[in-house]
Formats: C-alpha cells, structure tokens, sequence
C-alpha cells in the first residue's frame, strides 16, 4: 500500500490539494499569507525552499537569514547557517525555538499540520507563489525583496542584471521551438531504470524554458522508464542531474549505459549534465542554465 | 556424469505425479520466457526479426535491453525461490523468507550507501555501474559474518537463535536504510524509494553474466542436499542420528542462499514475498519433499518474476512499475489466504 502511493503520489497529491485548499480557505486564510506585502519584521528569516535562498543571497540580505532547510546548499557559505531539516517535513518546536520572525516558504512547505501550527503561533509565514518561466522566476524576486524590504531602486538594479539574460533566452527559446530539439532529463539511474521527468514536473518547465520539447508526454510526474521506450523516444539530447549521475563518474560512461547507448544523445555525445538546484530550482541560477542549454540546442 | 547422477538421486525420491508436474512447471517457464522476450515497449514481431536481419535497431533492443533483462527476472526469481524453499527448510518454518535473516537487508544497506553518499565518496569512480552491485554483494558479506560470528559458526543454541539474530540485524540495517533516506536529496529519495521496490531496469549483459554464472553455481551446489533437508524436517537431533551432517547442511544452505539473495538484491533491489510465497505454491501443487520442492520453486520463481517483470514494463508504458509492486500485490492476498487456511485447520 506504502508502495503503491509513493508511486502514485503525484496523482493523490493533486486530490489532497484539493481538499486540503478546501480545508486551508475555511480556516486559515488569515493566518498564512501569499502575498508579496513587506514583513514588519524581517530581522530573524528562515526559508524552507532552496530556490528561496538562492534569491535572498542574490538580493544581499543574507545578514537576515538565521536557518535554512537542507534543500538550500547554494551558494555554499548556508552551510554556516542553522538547519531546519527537510522542507516537507518540518517540526515546529524545532522551528520556534529559533524564534523566527518571518518564516519564507513555497508550497512544497509542509507538513501541513506544523505550518498550521507556525502560523496559530502568530509567526510570519509566507509563501511564495512560483511559476516555473523565465517571467515566474523574476516575479519570485520581485514578491521576495518587497518581503525582505529591499528598496525600490536596488531591486530595479538587481532584476536589471537578469533581464538581460531573460531576453536573450526568450530569444533563443522561440528560434528552438519552430523546430524544437526533442530533450529528455534524468533525475537518477541508479540501480533502476532512468528516473524521467514526465509532465507537470519542474524538469518539463525548465525543458520547456529552453524551447525544446520533452520526450515524455503520456506520463505525469517523475516516474521510472524502462530502456525499450527510451530507445523509440530516441531523444536528440539528453539532459541529467549531477548527483543522478552518481557513480557513472563521466558522460562518457554514462553513454555506453545500454538503456542510453542506442540513442541520437548519447551517439552524438549530447548528454549535459548540471546540478539538480541549478536547473530544477527555479532560483537565480536556472536561468543562466537554461540561458546555457537553449543556446547549445540552438547549435546544429 | 555427476549430472546424471544428480538427476538420478533427485529422480529416486521423486514420484511421477511429481514429475509430471516438474515437466509442466519446465514448459511453463520456457512458455513465459518466450512470451517475455516476445513482448515490450518496444514492438516487433520476433518472427520477423530471425527471418530477416534487416532493421539492426530491433536485433539491438532484443539482444542488448530485453534478453538480459528477461533473463536476470527469470535467475533472481530462481534464486530467491530456491532459497526460500531451503531456508524454511532448513529452518523447519514455513514463514521463513530470505529476508528473514537479514541477508536482503544487508545488501540493501549496502546498495542505499551507494545511491546516496556514493557521489560523494567516490567522485570519480572507475568501477561505474559495477560500484552498486559490489556494495550490496559487501552488505550481504557482513551480515553473513555477523551471523557466522553470533552463532560462533552457525552451531550455537539452533536454529531459532539464528532467526532472533537475523531480525536483530534486519532492524539494525533498516535503521541505516533510515539514516540514508533522511539525509538524501530529492533526487537521491527517489532513486532509493524506487530502488527498494525492486527493478530489473539496470540489466545489461556486463553487469548480469558474473550473476547468472554464481546464482547457477550456488544452485547446483544447494540441490543435492534435499534428501538432507526432508531428513531434517524430523527435527535436528533426529537428522544427525540418521547420518545427516547438520552443522555443514547449515552451513551450504545459508552460504548458498545468502549469496544468491545477495546477488539477486544487489542487481535488482528489494523484491518482496517471490522467496515466500513460491515454495508454498509448489508445495500446494505436489508435496513437501524436497527433491521436488527445490526445483520446483526455481522453476516457478523464474517464471513468476519473469511475468512479474513484464507486467512491470508493459502495464504503463513507456514508465514502467517497480516489480517489487507486482510481486507483492499478488503475493499478499496469496499469503493472507494461506493464514486464513492454517486457521481454519
């Protein structure tokens, strides 16, 4: 049974949304707020969401941060700050005894009962609505630094840097798409068949960020595909995270994988590989990473 | 001639109902072997393909992806069949299980050291796809040793002590499975939770001919004893009295099943209930002896899994379900039947 709704997660999640949003309006609309309004007190922050982070440090205001969760390992120096565990499984006697002022997370905070009682404790818990685009990515900013009180004219500065990038990748994403480079991204392959992203999973916006098109369009969510149909997606190429690459060392060995080997990738040796937050966060970091694969997909 | 004398003592206590059935239980299996490779995701027609050699891609798929991988379901589910019907056995249990003592979860331990702190441990690794398998085999050694060091050489107190170490040593492993589990990233969560269900994904002929050459070794070597293994159903002191060296029987059915079992975890991960439920299967079909009972269960086992599997990458295509889903959804209700059963006796 355990099995069967870990497998089908992504599916009963989509239900117990569903209810637990029916739940959330009639109780606690006014104890958990998604707006974008300042905090009156931001001195003490602890973000659950390691995108969260990467955007606080990219705005400067890291001297307000006192704890992040373990998804939040970029840039390096949050390993000094205090850790709260895993994002969707937080406690919240372990969270209070920080005294926190203002608790940052993005709905994958949980679980549900804690941030309940975060919230009943009168603490600021925002979450941070997300949109997995280019656009969604510069509005996360935006909603953050007006959390985090960052004046007007530095955030115009900030975004500035990054709306370069962003139009360029708009660019080059709608070039790709009039004959789109048909891409597949592997979360893991360790001891099973590939972990693929599937749709409505953060690997099928970042692909779609690129301009390219994922390969898998008859599955939601991450789920394990077997070599025989990787084989007939025969993708063009073949992204990877680098700690799903695990013990392969190398693309090169990576592509002699017999699930991988018999496709146009890992033939033309294109199997790129980055790191899981930089493309999957939807922090700062994918954009140039998207910027990067869109630009490499745009090649002949 | 040391196979045809083999056949030839397991033939003596054989009666012929039983090998009737033995030889239904061989088509079967070679029935579902053919119909395994026959069939996938990726869709040809097999006669075609040996009438022709035109189109390279199918030969591919079918020599490179889908006959190592039917052929490493067919020995995993030999291996853990086998095992389990010497293990309950051996232990005069009918609920023993490979996993009971402890071997299953050693290797796992081992394997989920890998999926998890393995990028970091080793960051440039030159065994590749050979550094999972190689822990999990090292997992499954060290609970063999802890075993072999408990039971001061598998002797000490009998056999219901080696089944209280076993759980002692299931409970420590999950307890390091758990530690893994906390610490690993998203990703690494996911490789792990679809590896404990089992998967027969990572088949290819390098990883899975060192496999199919031990797993058929250690069962040539284990079936000769199952004249030893009915004598011992009479309880220990009674085999020894009628010439059945217990303590080395002891020592060829644990060294033989936890090598088999570790092998098998080590390619394939955690695949539930094959180990227990098979043997009872087989027994239900046509006794307890175990000149029939060992082959037997090999012979169900392999073609269990092997349809097992191909539910498994069928049912969903192109995702595919972990086997360990499949075996365990058909054997639950089988084992819950067979409770209800002794019950009502």
């Amino acid at each position: 049974m355990r099995m069967i709704i870990i497998y089908f997660k992504n599916e009963i999640n989509t239900i117990l949304k569903m209810r637990s949003f029916l739940i959330a309006i009639s109780f606690f609309t006014s104890l958990i707020l998604s707006d974008c309004n300042e905090a009156s007190d931001s001195s003490r922050t602890v973000i659950a969401g390691g995108s969260l982070t990467e955007i606080t440090y990219f705005l400067e205001q890291e001297n307000k941060l006192i704890a992040v969760d373990v998804t939040s390992n970029y840039p390096k120096k949050t390993r000094e700050l205090d850790s709260i565990g895993y994002v969707r499984a937080l406690s919240t006697e372990g969270l209070l005894s920080l005294s926190p002022t203002l608790i940052l997370g993005e709905d994958d905070m949980g679980p549900p009962l804690v941030i309940d009682q975060l919230a009943l404790t009168g603490v600021d818990i925002r979450i941070v609505p997300e949109e997995q685009t280019s656009e969604g990515i510069l509005s996360k900013i935006r909603c953050l630094s007006s959390i985090l009180g960052v004046s007007k004219s530095f955030q115009d500065q900030k975004i500035s840097l990054l709306a370069k990038d962003v139009n360029k990748l708009k660019k080059t994403a709608s070039k790709n798409s009039k004959n789109p480079k048909r891409v597949m991204l592997i979360l893991n392959m360790q001891g099973t068949s590939p972990i693929v992203a599937g749709r409505n999973t953060s690997g099928d916006s970042f692909i779609k960020m690129t301009g390219a098109k994922n390969v898998v369009t008859s599955f939601e969510g991450w789920k394990p595909v077997n070599s025989e149909a990787i084989i007939s997606y025969n993708p063009d190429y073949i992204l990877i995270t680098e700690r799903g690459m695990g013990s392969f060392g190398d693309i090169e060995s990576l592509s002699k994988e017999p699930s991988l080997k018999f496709t146009r990738a890992a033939k033309n040796k294109n199997i790129l590989s980055e790191d899981g937050m930089a493309m999957l966060g939807f922090g700062v970091r994918t954009l140039g990473t998207a910027l990067n694969f869109s630009r490499i997909f745009s090649e002949e | 001639m040391e196979t045809r004398s083999l056949i030839k003592d397991l033939l003596r206590f054989t009666n012929s109902n039983q090998v009737f059935l033995l030889s239904a239980l061989l088509v079967t299996f070679l029935f579902t072997l053919l119909l395994s490779i026959s069939l996938g995701s990726f869709n040809f027609s097999l006669l075609e393909l040996f009438n022709s050699t035109r189109d390279s891609l199918h030969t591919t798929v079918l020599y490179e992806i889908r006959i190592p991988r039917v052929l490493l379901a067919a020995f995993v589910g030999a291996s853990l069949g086998l095992s389990g019907a010497s293990l309950q056995g051996l232990f005069r249990n009918p609920l023993a299980d490979p996993g009971l003592i402890g071997v299953s979860a050693g290797a796992a331990l081992g394997a989920s050291i890998i999926i998890v702190l393995g990028s970091s441990l080793f960051p440039s690794f030159i065994f590749g796809a050979f550094i999972l398998p190689i822990a999990a085999i090292c997992g499954a050694a060290l609970v063999i040793s802890l075993l072999y060091v408990f039971t001061r050489g598998f002797g000490y107190q009998g056999i219901t002590y080696m089944l209280l170490v076993g759980i002692a040593v299931n409970a420590f492993a999950s307890v390091g499975i758990g530690i893994l589990t906390y610490i690993s990233t998203d990703s690494e969560l996911r490789g792990l939770t679809f590896w404990t269900m089992g998967s027969f994904g990572g088949a290819s002929w390098y990883l899975i001919l060192p496999a199919i050459i031990v797993i058929t070794l250690s069962m040539l070597w284990m079936i000769p004893s199952s004249r030893k293994l009915d004598l011992l159903q009479l309880g220990e002191p009674e085999a020894y009295r009628l010439g059945v060296d217990v303590k080395r029987l002891k020592y060829k059915v644990i060294i033989s099943s936890a090598i088999t079992v570790g092998v098998s975890v080590s390619l394939s991960g955690m695949i539930g209930f094959v180990g227990l439920v098979v043997p009872h299967l087989v027994r239900l079909l046509g006794g307890v002896n175990h000149s029939y009972l060992l082959p037997g269960s090999a012979l169900l086992g392999a073609g269990l899994m092997m349809s097992a599997d191909l539910i498994s990458r069928t049912l969903i295509q192109p995702a595919e379900l972990p086997v360990g889903l499949i075996t365990s959804a058909i054997g639950a209700p089988f084992f819950l039947w067979l409770i209800f059963r002794i019950r009502k006796i």
